[in-house]
């Protein structure tokens, strides 16, 4: 029962805006498990960034709950939701990753000054940037880099600490297809090699073929809940 | 070290927009150098202020009988002055000790009179503290075996248009209420540049005051201290070496209306000062705050990412540490080339001030000089570092509410 990485239970969410409320999620239910490479789909204004918050841990429900490894964000103050974003969870955005002033390994050794770790921040970090063949970019400032570069150095930082789960909303969609292809097979290969669990947002066909699930949002719901290839089981929720 | 990352993030932050940089730095520069400037120059005033009212002859504070501050009566005396003064000068801070004793007298000659406050002194003593008996026109000073002489200021010669060897007949009032005469001879005459400081001065040996009035001992003593910078402070301490028989007051209260004139300009010196470092830190808070808002994105990955508001605060803290830094040094050097020439030439405010620079018996010198030392360099930074730093809050606490949901859409970008 608890083997669900993420359970999102019967979740709304609702935005004021003076006047009028939108409805961005309208009952949903979600449970992502471990080794899913999820793509949620589903046309602008779904509510894909809206559940991508939520699971985040960046944003908290109208009602319904979202449990995170067992533990229902309810339940976290302020710093403890940055606790658990910073020790358990990765992010790569759709831009603007990087922080402009730091170097690309400065940006993937930034993520383990601020959890604290010790030694081997310079060894861990570089050996990350290695392994995704991206060494020779270590030394470049955002500003030095192509996007389809900082978005996998963003990759790099999401995973450097060896999270459980790595969010990403829409990371290809400044992409041409050629870059795209790229991170999408960086990301599966991370999945592959050491398990890691991926829910990403995106309309991009192509993405959805590297998928091993794809959720479909439409109105702030799941209409479809499909298993793509091997990898999972999944209880399909509708 | 675990923050090295927060610092070159810091600092490389402040070179993102140069010039908003450097104007912040400059502005915090030009206001600690103001600032600076000031506190040199009423130090050094105030400074000056001290050494005069110390060199004409009132020390730095004095032992003075209970009653005294409330009737100013000259006829009052200590209740020990030979055991106050052994006290005073056994204490280590103590430079000089000077006791004096007063009466009012008549002095006449033929048919002219004038009324004067007579200051018996301890000849030695008054040497070492007051320069007013170091200037004579005529004769000599007194020495302590002297008796039947009197030294009088030139105005008070020429008022009763005598000259030195003359016999000046003395009317007092007594002990005992009972008038007593005396003759007592010129032997010096003083002229110390003012018209009203020489119009005071008539001084006796303290055994002479004693013969005169019948009143034993000394109405005062008088103290300086080897720190002027410090006289609250040894003031209170010398009073309670002294057990609170005599009561030690400080020039201040001696002459309330000098206390009160540098009470009030560092007062009006304090307010410009704050006035200042407020123009500083609002400037410098609001390039600090549109400098966060342009990063507003920035600060939503980094609370995205689990960046903890102690941390956002000490990096944007930190940034405020180096513009402070170079803040002070620009303050330093803005601040120099006006402190220099002030402590060395001085400003002349003889014009000013008029013909005779005379307060309550204060002989006050007209060329005012900045106090200038090491003491402006911890003083700039802290001026600097405090402006920065105040500057830096509300922008921090500003980047630390950002919402961390805008990173992830587009929507605000
Ligand atoms: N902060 C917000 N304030 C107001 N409305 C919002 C906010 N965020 C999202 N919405 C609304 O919620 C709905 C879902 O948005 P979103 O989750 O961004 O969709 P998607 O990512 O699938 O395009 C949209 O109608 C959007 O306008
Ligand atoms: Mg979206």
């Amino acid at each position: 029962m608890n083997t669900n990485l993420v359970d999102v239970r019967n979740v709304t969410k609702d935005f004021h805006n003076g006047r009028i409320t939108v409805e961005a999620l309208r009952g949903l239910d979600l449970a992502v498990h471990e080794g899913d490479f999820l793509a949620i789909v589903g046309p602008s204004g779904s509510g894909k960034t809206t559940l991508l918050n939520l699971i985040g841990a960046l944003d908290v429900a109208t009602s319904g709950d979202v449990l995170i490894f067992g533990q229902d964000l309810a339940a976290l103050n302020r710093r403890e939701r940055a606790e658990l974003r910073l020790m358990s969870l990765g992010f790569v955005f759709q831009a603007y990753n990087l922080i402009p002033v730091l170097t690309a390994l400065e940006n993937v050794k930034f993520v383990l000054e601020l959890q604290g770790v010790d030694g081997g921040r310079h060894e861990r970090a570089m050996s990350t940037l290695e392994d995704l063949s991206l060494g020779e970019l270590a030394n470049r400032r955002p500003n030095e880099m192509s996007g389809g570069q900082q978005q996998r150095v963003a990759v790099a930082r999401a995973i450097v600490s060896r999270p459980r789960l790595v969010l990403a909303d829409e990371p290809t969609a400044n992409l041409d297809s050629e870059n795209s292809e790229a991170l999408l097979r960086m990301m599966r290969g991370l999945r592959d090699k050491h398990g890691m669990t991926f829910v990403f947002s995106t309309h991009d066909p192509l993405v959805m073929a590297h998928a091993t699930r794809v959720v479909t949002l439409l109105d702030g719901r799941v209409v479809s809940d499909e298993v793509k290839s091997a990898g999972t089981v999944t209880g399909s929720t509708n | 070290m675990r923050d090295v990352l927060l610092v070159k993030f810091a600092v490389r932050t402040l070179g993102r927009n140069p010039r908003r940089t450097l104007m912040s730095i400059l502005g915090v520069g030009v206001g600690c150098g103001i600032v600076l400037y000031m506190i040199a120059f009423t130090r050094g005033s105030n400074e000056i202020r001290i050494r005069a009212i110390s060199e004409s002859g009132f020390g730095h504070a004095r032992i003075a009988p209970a009653a005294w501050d409330k009737t100013r009566d000259s006829d009052l005396r200590l209740v020990d002055w030979e055991r106050d003064l052994d006290t005073a000068a056994g204490m280590s801070d103590v430079r000089f000790t000077a006791p004096h004793s007063r009466t009012t007298a008549l002095l006449a000659f033929g048919t002219r009179v004038a009324g004067v406050e007579m200051t018996g002194v301890d000849p030695d003593a008054e040497k070492n503290i007051s320069r007013l008996v170091r200037v004579l026109s005529e004769g000599r000073y007194l020495e302590r075996e002297d008796e039947g002489v009197v030294v009088i200021g030139t105005a008070i010669a020429e008022r009763l248009d005598v000259e030195l060897d003359d016999d000046l007949f003395v009317t007092i009032a007594g002990a005992g209420g009972e008038m007593k005469y005396a003759m007592l001879r010129i032997i010096g005459i003083i002229s110390t540049g003012s018209r009203t400081i020489d119009s005071t001065i008539c001084h006796v040996t303290l055994a002479e005051m004693e013969r005169l009035t019948g009143y034993a001992g000394a109405g005062e003593i008088t103290i300086v201290f080897r720190d002027p910078s410090n006289i609250d402070a040894l003031t209170v301490r010398l009073s309670e070496l002294l057990d609170g028989t005599d009561p030690v007051l400080s020039w201040k209260v001696v002459i309330p209306s000098q206390g009160g004139d540098m009470g009030s300009d560092t007062v009006f010196m304090n307010i410009l000062v704050g006035v200042v470092i407020i123009v500083a830190v609002l400037g410098v808070a609001s390039a600090q705050l549109t400098a966060i808002l342009e990063r507003k994105r920035e600060f939503a990955v980094l609370i995205a990412l689990g960046m903890k508001g102690g941390q956002i605060i000490r990096l944007i803290l930190i940034e405020a540490v180096a513009m402070g830094v170079l803040g002070a040094v620009v303050g330093l050097a803005i601040g120099f080339p006006f402190i220099y020439p002030a402590a060395t030439r001085g400003y002349n405010f003889a014009d000013m001030m008029g013909g005779d620079f005379v307060t309550e018996g204060v002989l006050i010198d007209p060329i005012i000089y900045a106090d200038m030392g090491m003491w402006l360099i911890p003083l700039a930074f802290a001026v600097a570092l405090f402006s920065t730093l105040v500057a830096g809050l509300y922008p921090a606490w500003y980047a630390i509410r950002t919402n961390p949901t805008s990173a992830l859409s587009l929507r605000e970008a």
